[in-house]
């Protein structure tokens, strides 16, 4: 049995990375939003290209704390995701790579097998985690030994060391940083400083991607930002958009009162880069936990002596906050710091950190060992629901 | 202005000090809030829902297919189980680490730094009251009359 095609979903907790291994691959919200403007119906997942005002979006998201929760909404999910609208597959024939969060819980993964199996009728499934894929990408290009794989999503940060292919769990360290975190954060300084954008997550989450970087100078780009007038080289107005002229928000500087434009603004100071700098400082918003570069370092050490040189060498970033521009050399430099001398550090980005890990799946796919990774529908009804605890190492 | 502001610091002085237990439960519920999907209703929350699933084109080609689809309500109700319910049960699945508790990234060898919660900058005080980080006398006036206090937690 061998298929020309797989299906590939990353069933991530703010976006479905989803797709047949021979084309592009959909990125899909991974959620329920109700809007103010549309009373008839809610969105699901993106349908919300449909929706013509999305201010004060409601959320409903089947993860919670980065783990699948609320099934009700997945499954209405992944109806609408396996649907023509969207992205069809007949998993009678097509064989299913399927994403899941490190360590996640044993009842949720014996609901995972139990709805693809029996619901979806799935014929070969392959459960795994996101970052077996983003390392699976990376070494096939690279021929190395160890790899530090750096998955920062919406939930949070994992960091994951893997020696010739294979997670070193001891070495998992994760930081309860991610996405949502910067995006509330955001909204809670900004409705405090300025306007109350509360009930804005989608609006603001645009405004941080579109606004937000990650210094390479914290304490200097403070005392740029305390500056007034040109000296101030940081400070920008964000437009908000308005839902009739202007669908997405955008930066620009800050005109003269007398050139004042008739749109609403969020005055973008050092909350440009004090949101990212969560990511390297959680106790900022009191969450005792290492940044990434020191997390990184925790977690290399943990590792048999023998593998931390290539470790060292081979750290790879990926996941939506990998977007912000700076976020690779801040890393580099302070693992680069933090790391004895005699080590080189080699940190590289995801070309595409969203879909960097989806890819990997391609790759995998294509390996001559892919079937036998995967479990059957055969199996699981003959050797029942345990098989997929032995074969799946989650 | 200036001795407006110092006659307010004055009457903070005289003001009502949080306990640690109250700085505390504070200091938590603003990591919880980092956590939350939503800061207002369902808009939709007084609509008559009628419980009718979307129905979306089948996506199996092969005309028949063995057994009609389940709704969404019976997951739901099939593998019904909070967030703390499963970390309880993985105490069990998977009681010694490497798990998901292990995982937890430790806390920093750096010290932490404190950042005005006015204005974000950084700051080098320490409101009386609350233990609120402020920069500057204005930062405080405007802590005082906004917060401090006035948020009960
Ligand atoms: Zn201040
Ligand atoms: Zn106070």
């Amino acid at each position: 049995m061998s298929e020309t095609s797989c299906y590939i979903l990353d069933n991530g907790a703010y976006t479905a990375k989803v797709g047949l291994s021979t084309m592009e691959p959909k990125i899909v919200p991974n959620c329920i939003m109700k809007a103010k403007s549309e009373r008839r119906r809610p969105f699901i997942g993106s349908q919300l290209d449909e929706c013509r005002d999305a201010s004060g979006l409601f959320y409903i998201l089947p993860f919670q704390k980065g783990f699948l929760i609320n099934w009700d909404t997945q499954k209405t999910i992944w109806d609408f995701i396996f649907s023509k609208e969207c992205c069809p597959v007949n998993f009678s024939e097509t064989p299913l790579i399927l994403t899941e969060p490190l360590f996640n819980f044993h009842s949720i993964q014996e609901a995972m097998t139990e709805i693809f199996f029996e619901e979806y009728e799935c014929q070969s499934l392959l459960r795994i985690n996101a970052t077996d894929l983003a390392e699976y990408h990376y070494r096939k290009l690279h021929k190395n030994e160890g790899t530090v794989v750096v998955d920062s999503g919406y939930s949070f940060t994992y960091i994951v060391p893997y020696i010739n292919g294979k997670k070193y769990k001891e070495g998992i360290r994760r930081i309860d940083v991610g996405g949502k975190v910067l995006t509330n954060h955001l909204k809670e300084i900004l409705s405090y400083r300025q306007l109350n954008v509360m009930e804005e997550s989608y609006v603001i989450n645009q405004a941080k991607e579109d606004s937000c970087f990650v210094s390479h100078d914290f304490m200097g780009d403070m005392q740029i930002t305390r500056r007034t007038g040109s000296r101030n080289t940081i400070v920008k107005d964000y437009v908000l958009p308005d839902y009739t002229t202007l669908r997405r928000g955008y930066l620009r500087d800050i005109v003269r009162p007398n050139e004042d434009l008739e749109q609403q603004t969020l005055r973008m100071n050092n909350e440009r880069f004090s949101i990212p700098e969560l990511l390297f400082h959680p106790s900022d918003v009191g969450i005792p936990q290492m940044g990434i570069p020191e997390a990184i370092i925790n977690s290399i050490d943990s590792c048999p002596e023998g593998n931390k040189e290539s470790l060292l060498e081979n750290i790879i970033l990926y996941g939506g906050n990998a977007l912000f521009p700076g976020f690779r050399d801040r890393v580099f430099n302070e693992v680069r710091a933090l790391a004895l001398d005699h080590f080189d550090v080699n940190v590289s980005i995801a070309e595409n950190p969203i879909t960097y890990a989806w890819e990997g799946g391609k790759y995998l796919f294509k390996d001559p060992d892919f079937y036998s990774f995967c479990l059957t529908k055969e199996e699981y009804e003959e050797e029942g629901r345990n098989l997929a605890f032995e074969r799946f190492d989650i | 202005m200036a001795s407006r502001e110092s006659g307010r610091v004055k009457d903070a002085e005289k003001r009502r000090v949080l306990d640690d237990a109250a700085r505390k439960r504070r200091a938590r519920k603003a990591v919880e809030a980092l956590e939350q999907d939503n800061f207002h209703d369902d808009p939709h929350a007084d609509l008559v829902m009628s419980k009718k699933v979307p129905k979306f084109a089948d996506s199996n080609e092969k005309p028949t297919r063995k057994k009609k689809s389940r709704s969404a309500e019976y997951y739901k109700l099939r593998f019904r189980k909070t967030f703390g319910q499963l970390v309880e049960e993985e105490a069990s699945f998977r009681p010694e680490p490497p798990n998901y508790l292990s995982a937890q990234a430790p806390p920093s060898k750096f010290p932490d730094r404190h950042f005005c919660a006015v204005c974000g900058f950084t700051s080098n005080y320490t409101c009386i009251s609350c233990g609120a980080r402020y920069c500057s006398v204005k930062c405080l006036g405007t802590h005082l009359d906004t917060r401090c206090l006035k948020w009960t937690a």
